[in-house]
Formats: structure tokens, sequence, C-alpha cells
């Protein structure tokens, strides 16, 4: 579900389109998009905070989190599951 | 046929400040001015990416026979000074030359057209205005802390996939309060203008003029809780707001050029209206 959500969100912020949904878990994000740069990294992190409802604390990434779509996804559903309610 | 008259060209100009030349693009209306809006940039990168959507949307508003004038703020685009320099009270009074000029140019008193941080300034200058201005918001930041907070992950976000140690936003704002200039995506950040933006609220800045707000989302959730809240606080201490929640993109994010007809129609539409008051 947390990857749905994330490719959704990762093809929305990066205008994507058709690439952005033929991405899976194994897909490489960081040095096989070009999109992604460290403002695409900045406003990813605020479309996920401002969809999901976490906050991020930059000591808590590193470039292992944008390595695939999978490990983003990963940490998406990590800090999801830390939000307290949950 | 009748054919409209034709809109005037664009026309360059440089307005003279305290400071030095201030650039600025005057679209004026074919005829007389029915309404004048004075644009106010966003800051940084999100200035250049969205120079093409304000463009057209002058174009458009000036078709409507709104008299418009581009500003470049002190330090940035093609106004004198350096980014390191600018300061918000110096953007303040940018605006008050600006404003001054476009209303002895199209004889209506102009509201303030904000885009982003943008936004944030128009309404900052709102609150000190002895008149205060109609507004038209464009997905303005609410809260100048969390938007320097984004702001200075870039620079932690730079560090990061280059794969040195990253400085979290807390150890960059100790920076900054320390007196420390810090250059983040290329603009060098003055820490009086960080701090500056870190006390800003718009919650705490209800306008005493009408508002139109406009929220864009790709998805279907342009309107989040956070904008709501905020909107209903400013209703509740009397502003009128009208919100127009829109399925755009974030073209200010956007490396690639954006049309968004969307908010180009509904912002046109709102300036229709009489402004209300």
């Amino acid at each position: 579900m947390y990857l749905d959500e994330t490719r959704q969100i990762l093809t929305d912020t990066l205008f994507l389109g058709a690439r952005g949904a033929a991405l899976d878990a194994d897909s490489p994000l960081l040095g096989a998009l070009p999109e992604l740069d460290s403002m695409a990294v900045v406003t990813l992190l605020a479309a996920f905070e401002e969809h999901f409802g976490f906050m991020v604390d930059d000591d808590e990434i590193s470039a292992s989190t944008f390595e695939t779509l999978g490990s983003l996804a990963a940490f998406v559903a990590a800090k999801a599951a830390a939000m307290p309610g949950r | 046929m009748s054919r409209a008259p034709a809109r005037p060209r664009a026309e360059p100009l440089f307005l003279a400040s305290a400071r030095g030349p201030l650039f600025a693009i005057h679209h004026g209306p074919a005829g007389p001015a029915r309404q004048a809006l004075l644009y106010v940039h966003p800051f940084g990168d999100e200035m250049n990416r969205s120079r093409r959507m304000a463009a057209l949307a002058a174009r458009r508003m000036a078709d409507a026979g709104v008299a418009v004038l581009q500003l470049d703020l002190y330090g940035c685009g093609d106004s004198a000074g350096e980014f390191a320099d600018a300061r918000w009270d110096i953007w303040l009074d940018d605006l008050a030359t600006a404003r001054a000029w476009l209303h002895a140019r199209s004889g209506v008193a102009p509201g303030l057209w904000g885009l982003r941080l943008g936004a944030l300034l128009a309404l900052d200058f709102a609150r000190r205005a002895a008149a205060p201005p109609r507004l038209l918001l464009w997905q303005p930041v609410t809260s100048g802390a969390a938007y320097l907070t984004q702001f200075l992950r870039l620079l932690s976000a730079g560090e990061m996939l280059r794969e040195q140690h990253a400085r979290g936003a807390q150890a960059l704002r100790a920076a900054l309060a320390g007196g420390e200039t810090l250059e983040v995506g290329g603009y060098v950040l003055a820490p009086q203008l960080a701090a500056a933006i870190d006390t800003l609220d718009a919650g705490a800045m209800a306008p005493a003029a009408p508002v139109d707000w406009f929220a864009l989302a790709p998805g279907e959730r342009a309107l989040t809780p956070a904008i709501e809240r905020l909107v209903a606080a400013w209703r509740d201490a009397g502003t009128p707001v009208t919100l127009h929640a829109l399925r755009e993109p974030a073209f200010w994010d956007s490396q690639e050029l954006i049309d968004c007809p969307a908010l180009l129609d509904a912002t046109v539409a709102a300036l229709h209206e009489p402004s209300h008051v």
C-alpha cells in the first residue's frame, strides 16, 4: 500500500508521468532519475509530510533512502507506523 | 468585424529606490485600468521556475483590464543588490515604492498578488498599510519557520546526495543564529533575512481586506486541513476569504514548463468579481 502511495507522490512531485507508473520496488531512483536533485528531495519530503502527517528529521535520511522505490516506500512505511495513534 | 483594442506591449522599466534601481515589467490594459495588481514573486529557485506562469497570468489580467506590475525585489532577478544583502524590511519598502508607481500610472489603488513566500510578504505588507490592499494569494507560505526549515533542507539534501555528512536543519538554524551566512542552492542567505522569515505566521496576520486564496495540488487534496483551519480563523477575525481549490501541479517547483490553465482562468474570473466590502 505504501509502495503505491509512494509511487504516486513521487510521480506527481517529479512530474514523471508514464515513467512513474512503470516504477516497481526494485527500480533505482537516485542516479536513475535526472529529476531527483536536492530541490526535488526537499519537495518530495514536504509532500510526504503533508500527505501522511509525519515529520522527517534530516538525520533520518541518507542517500540509501532514495536508492530504489522500494527503499523509499519502506522509509515512508516506517515513518507512518511510528506516528502516534497508529 | 470589430476587434478588441490591442493590449500594449509589456513594458520593462526600472524604478528608482533608495538602494538602487528595481527592475519591473508593466503589463498595461488597452483602455483605462479597472483594477491594478502588484505581483510579489517567490523566493530563490521558485522565483525563476514561476516566471513563465506569472507572465502568462499578467497578460491574461491585462487583457481583462487589470494593470499589472511584476517587480523584482532588491537582490533578486535584475534589480540592484546581491541576494546576500536582501532584507525583509527592504522588500517591504520595495513593495511600497512599486505600489506607489503603479497607483500613479493606473489611477487605481493596486492590490497585491503574491506567490508562495511572495504571498507571505504581501500579507505582511497589507497588515502595515494604512488602506489595506485586496490580496490574491497563490499557494501562500503560511509558516515562515516551516518554510525556512524546508529551504535549509535544500542544503542538507545536497550534502546528503553528495554523500557528505549532512548538517540537519537544527544545526543550520544554530549556525544562522550565531550570525553565520549560509549558501543554500546558490543563494547566500543572510542571518537577518532568515530570522525575519522565521517569525512570520500567516495565522496571526488576518488581512483587513478581501482575499482570494488559490490552493493547488496535483491530486485531490488541495485544501489541506491546515489551510481550512487558517482560513476559518481569518474569517472569524472578519476577513472575507474566497477559497479556490484547484487540481494543478506545483509549477513553482518544476524544472519543466507547465501551464496551469485552470489557475489562470480562476484568477481572471476572481478579478471580475466586484471586490467585496
